[in-house]
């Protein structure tokens, strides 16, 4: 079903958040070597959901206004934020890139689409999607920075 | 005497400059307003500095002429801010008053089409047309017929599309009237539109409704073409979700035809042209002024004004205006020896 408003696009928004933030903290239990990095990131997630509602109640006068400017698909987002049991560092890496990649897709497309609103709306989307990309940069550079360990070579190779 | 949220327009001014406030909320949506005020019992704010009056023009007669009141902030139509205007006059109080509206959106050939209409849908059928900076009149400036139909299709397209329900479910894009008297009105504009030679091009009589909820208060958006600017419903505040089309052959028309109104509250051009914005804003008689904006509101440090028949008083509510409002003023003239 096609989301069209914007407080359907925010609750969205915090559905995926909260399951990313799931994800990182699963992930740091299981690796508690790396444990900071992932933590930190769970509380960028609950962040962004803060930075997002923050504007909408700011910028949006009442909950209709936004009410006819997206046409999200909800499907296109899906994530996958389970953490197999046997799951290499590498691969959990791997899937947490292709998770933010997703996110950082929705929230491109929530910017693009809400260009008709205030400029504070679009910005802050676009603000996560920033965000996001230095995320995947760290993410990436765990990778490369973890090579060299025979449990990580192992499972990249 | 303040409808809605609208006394938050207000009383954070006043409050935050030394002064009491007292609330009369407009009988027909008091609820919000005792929940503000239970919140700024919440937060610790002092008795007496935060009052909530409920009641009608009797209620408000005395809070005009009770010598302990200084100003008054009034929201509401034109008639009764008038009445309230001259009445404050006579007792000396300071005013702003602020009154109905009927705001002409403007779309030049060179809008852009895709951000433009949403921008629209929220501006007419947003809060179904109840507050006074929705768009009521769409003026589409346009010789060409390809344009002026491409445009009006996309535009009566996308709000027959609008989804009509139970305003707290977060999928309904557009909730019902704010009472039946409210419904009923919308409902004899629409005749009056038809007796008129306006052409219906959507009906919102009878609208499909999302969910199992009686048709009481609902109505849909509707969309009348071969609007006149003399016509009653190019003239008259519907406040409901009805949008009158009219069409214009230049940019000089279009603000003729706005600016022959006797409101001037928020009106708006849709455009990529800077000279087309620049020549709007300089010449639109409105108080509000929107350039690719459908609700021109400005946010709270920005005084929030009127012109014509839509504001009576010297300062707007919001921004520095009101702080002016709610403080005196002094002049200190000084020589020392």
């Amino acid at each position: 079903m096609t989301l069209n408003t914007a407080s359907e696009v925010i609750s969205l928004s915090r559905k995926l958040e909260e399951e990313s933030k799931s994800f990182y903290q699963a992930l740091a239990q299981r690796h508690p070597e790396l444990s900071e990095h992932f933590l930190s990131f769970a509380k960028e997630n609950e962040k962004y959901t803060r930075e997002v509602e923050r504007v909408y109640y700011g910028v949006i006068t009442d909950a209709l206004e936004g009410g006819f400017t997206f046409r999200i698909e909800p499907g296109d987002y899906r994530i996958s934020t389970k953490l197999q049991e046997e799951i290499s560092l590498a691969r959990a890496i791997g899937a947490a890139i292709k998770m933010e990649e997703k996110l950082q897709k929705f929230y491109m497309d929530s910017a693009e689409q809400s260009k008709s609103l205030m400029a504070d709306i679009p910005r802050a989307f676009a603000q996560i999607v920033r965000k996001r990309q230095n995320r995947i940069e760290e993410l990436r550079a765990m990778v490369v920075m973890n090579l060299n360990r025979h449990e990580f070579r192992s499972s990249v190779y | 005497m303040l409808p809605f949220m609208v006394p938050l327009w207000y009383s954070p001014f006043a409050l935050a400059t030394g002064n009491t406030f007292i609330v009369k909320p407009s009988p027909r949506d008091p609820i919000s307003q005792v929940k503000l005020a239970e919140l700024f019992d919440e937060a610790g704010i002092p008795p007496g500095v935060y009052n909530l009056v409920h009641g009608g023009a009797e209620v408000s007669g005395a809070l005009i002429r009770h010598p302990d009141i200084k100003g008054i902030t009034f929201v509401g139509t034109s008639k009764v801010g008038k009445d309230i205007y001259q009445k404050c006059g006579e007792m000396g109080k300071r005013a702003i008053v602020q009154g109905a509206a009927k705001n002409f959106m403007i779309v030049m050939p060179d809008a852009n089409t895709s951000a433009t209409i949403p921008a629209l849908m929220t501006s007419f059928f947003g809060n179904s047309g109840q507050r006074c900076l929705s768009g009521a009149n769409l003026v589409i400036v346009s010789e060409e017929d390809i344009f002026y139909n491409k445009f009006l299709d996309a535009f009566v397209t996308a709000a027959s599309k609008i989804k009509v329900g139970y305003g707290l479910d977060e999928s309904i894009q557009m909730g019902p009237m704010q009472s039946v008297d409210g419904k009923e009105r919308v409902l004899s504009y629409i005749e009056r539109g038809l007796s008129e030679g306006a052409n219906l091009v959507l009906d919102g009589r009878q609208p499909k409704i999302s969910g199992d909820y009686p048709d009481t208060c609902f109505i849909g958006p509707s969309v009348f073409i071969d609007v006149k600017p003399e016509m009653i419903i190019a003239q008259e505040e519907i406040f409901g979700p009805v949008a009158g089309v009219l069409r214009a052959k230049d940019l000089d028309t279009a603000i003729e035809i706005a600016n022959r109104s006797r409101y001037g509250n928020g009106n708006a051009i849709f455009t990529s042209n800077g000279k087309s914005a620049r020549e709007f804003q300089y010449r639109i008689e409105s108080g509000n002024v929107g350039i690719n904006i459908g609700i021109v509101a400005p946010m709270a440090f920005f005084p929030f004004g009127g012109m014509k028949e839509s504001f009576m008083g010297i300062l707007h509510g919001q921004g520095r205006d009101v702080i002016r409002f709610f403080t005196e003023s002094k002049v200190v003239i000084q020589r020392w020896f």
